[in-house]
């Protein structure tokens, strides 16, 4: 006798598989453009300095965090949030340093927008 | 003589650089032909956007490309979806961020934005109009139900039950202990239980 736990599974695996089965000829197409994609990276050589745009991108990050706890008077810098700058700083940071120049553009706007309310 | 057949023995059973890159070439293709769809659903259910999830299914089959192609083949499906479910958390930290922007500039959505073109063409594996009613029915609630798990949760469940990883493999994929994996599994299914009510039991 199976358990109620395992049937659910067994049910809910049943409809992904058939959601999965029903995709259609477009979304099909793209996940093949992707592939392929993927399969032409590991005919690429490896850049070498590639491989140190992590550590170069958390130590950005380290510097921002060192200049943000400075102060806004001290150096004229824009003060982030201490929300954004966890977000920043997360596990899985490095994915989230490549868009930067974003999270600056962020708090100019929110400072501009405090700006207005007040 | 037999030096030299020794050599050709040798020259012929040795594979190439070239010839084991191309092998390793055709094995991830394969490896990603056959997981590409299943990570698709995977990631539109945390995400709930066919786009979004398509693009971030690629940036995983490219970083695994990239990084871990040289790896043991049986390596790549938790490496996979690992990469899969850090790009998906990244984007839900993102949406936080860009949610908070939007408050300043919202607009109004139109009405040609709910159009949901996928949704509307014919079904592809020819079900009949009641039978695609109900498996959408029951996957439209299913795919909620799963989409609010917390997201510890959602990640067990979906690569237990629908990549039918093993307890080790989930564990490496989201990146905790083999223990963790199993309660997070457990509380999921007993939410969902919950939700769904008796049809899915």
């Amino acid at each position: 006798m199976k358990n109620t736990g395992e049937k659910l599974a067994q049910a809910a695996k049943k409809e992904f598989d058939q959601s999965v089965d029903g995709l259609d000829a477009a979304t099909l197409s793209r996940l093949n453009r992707g592939r392929q994609a993927a399969l032409a990276e590991t005919r690429q050589p490896v850049r070498q300095w590639l491989r140190w745009m992590p550590a170069t991108g958390v130590a950005a990050a380290v510097l921002l965090a060192l200049v943000v706890q400075q102060g806004p008077g001290d150096v004229g810098v824009i003060a982030a949030p201490a929300a954004d700058l966890e977000i920043l700083l997360g596990e899985e940071s490095i994915e989230m340093l490549e868009d930067l120049e974003f999270y600056s553009w962020l708090d100019t706007e929110e400072l501009a927008g405090d700006g207005d309310l007040g | 003589m037999a030096t030299d057949s020794l050599n050709f023995a040798v020259s012929c059973t040795a594979k190439p650089t070239g010839a084991r890159t191309l092998q390793k070439e055709r094995q991830l293709g394969e490896f990603l032909a056959e997981v590409e769809r299943r990570a698709l659903r995977i990631a539109e259910i945390a995400v709930r956007d066919r786009d979004e999830a398509l693009d971030l299914v690629q940036d995983a089959m490219i970083k695994l490309a990239r990084n871990y192609s040289g790896r043991g083949i049986e390596e790549w499906p938790p490496l996979f979806y690992r990469i899969l479910q850090n790009g998906v958390r990244d984007w839900h930290r993102r949406q936080a961020v860009r949610n908070r922007v939007m408050v300043w500039f919202q607009k109004s959505k139109s009405a040609d934005d709910d159009l949901d073109v996928i949704a509307a063409a014919p079904d592809p594996i020819g079900r009949s109009p009641d039978e695609e009613l109900q498996n959408s029915e029951a996957m439209r609630d299913l795919e909620l139900a799963v989409h609010d798990l917390p997201t510890r949760q959602r990640e067990a469940f979906m690569l237990r039950t629908f990549e039918c990883l093993d307890v080790a493999g989930t564990a490496v994929a989201m990146g905790c202990s083999q223990g963790s994996v199993k309660t997070h599994y457990s509380r999921a299914v007993h939410t969902l239980r919950e939700k769904l009510g008796e049809h899915w039991q």
